[in-house]
């Protein structure tokens, strides 16, 4: 039987290092998805989940509530996150996509497909990281305004206006590919 | 594409709810990283990774129970065989015997200066013979330092062999010279 996100935490707090593993298993791709489209690449998406995981086990002891380890997890990612966006801002880099990742998809899908794919990638690129962290998190992620809050520290008013916002730029920037 | 409203928008999501499949030595990356800091909480003492997991976990007789293990553990007894003595370092290695007695044990593993002390998974597993923890490893010739990891946390010395003169990181080792059989 699968161990529970309390039992896995409470061995390592006993000094069973190996049962994070269990832990990273758990949860790697789950997240990895919110860090790559939040980042724009895999690297630095996987740079930010490994950050978080690292730090997750050096805070150990403070998670409150090691039942929900996940959503406690997901909060020092989407930190982390927002830390490695400022730094990409600050670099001025563009958006950068997963080329691996798209190559894999054209193999795999219809060349129409793959095209939505990249114009998607590319229009949620263009929004601002707090119009794409708020629809990332209600959208894709499919949390509540509640827990949205919980886990951004940002009013649900706040929250609910940055979902609008970022819908209203993706359409336009969605039509703009298809009229230009 | 089709005007944008609900039927577009989920399209989005679902295109963007695509799994994301990390490579396969992502674990095995962050798990580095993990073990490193073990590492460090060791060198700081075991003492202070307790004092994190008493408070959490709220375990008062935890730390108790430990040092009753240790007890139970050093007072059981050890066999054990090693090369002869040789003062000299070398690139050399020789076959060495690791051998506990501790039949309450539920894991017993080796980590020593010649496996960078078990970090990266390279701890050496022994075997339960029926309370007698073994395990035979090459080890280079020269001087080293070891212990034994009790059940995943509890570090020992080896209580057949002289007590290390520097203990690392804080804990407990043991002193072991294997000699280079080839001069």
């Amino acid at each position: 039987m699968e161990s529970s996100d309390a039992a896995l935490v409470s061995r390592v707090l006993h000094g069973e290092v190996n049962a994070y593993g269990a832990l990273v298993s758990r949860y790697r791709d789950r997240y990895a998805r919110y860090a790559v489209h939040m980042l724009g690449n895999r690297e630095d998406a996987e740079e930010a989940l490994q950050d978080a995981f690292t730090r997750a086990y050096r805070s150990l002891a403070r998670c409150e509530d090691p039942e929900r380890f996940g959503a406690w997890l997901f909060r020092i990612l989407v930190n982390r996150c927002r830390t490695s966006g400022a730094r990409r801002v600050r670099r001025g880099q563009t958006f950068v996509h997963d080329d691996g990742a798209l190559m894999k998809a054209s193999e795999e899908h219809p060349a129409e497909q793959t095209m939505w794919r990249e114009e998607i990638e590319r229009a949620v690129g263009e929004l601002s990281p707090d119009q794409r962290e708020a629809f990332l998190l209600k959208y894709v992620e499919d949390l509540g305004y509640d827990e949205m809050a919980e886990i951004t520290g940002v009013g649900v008013s706040a929250l609910k206006m940055r979902v609008m916002r970022a819908c209203d730029r993706l359409r336009t920037l969605l039509r703009e590919v298809h009229s230009g | 594409m089709a005007e944008w409203g609900r039927t577009t928008l989920e399209m989005v999501v679902q295109e963007l709810q695509q799994p994301v499949r990390l490579d396969a030595s992502f674990e095995r990356r962050v798990m580095v990283r993990v073990r490193r800091v073990y590492a460090q909480r060791r060198r700081r003492g075991l003492g202070a990774w307790l004092g994190v997991a008493s408070r959490v976990t709220h375990h008062p007789g935890w730390a108790a129970a430990l040092a009753a293990g240790i007890v139970a553990i050093v007072t059981a007894g050890v066999l054990r065989s090693r090369p002869p003595v040789s003062p000299s370092a070398s690139s050399v290695f020789e076959p060495v015997q690791f051998v506990l007695v501790a039949p309450a044990a539920q894991s017993v593993a080796v980590v020593g200066d010649f496996n960078d002390w078990g970090l990266n998974d390279s701890a050496l597993v022994a075997t339960n013979h029926q309370g007698v923890w073994s395990v035979t490893a090459p080890v280079p010739a020269g001087v080293h330092r070891y212990a034994f990891v009790v059940n995943g946390k509890e570090w020992v010395a080896d209580p057949s062999a002289p007590r290390s003169a520097g203990d690392d990181f804080g804990m407990p080792s043991s002193a072991l010279i294997v000699e280079d059989s080839t001069k």
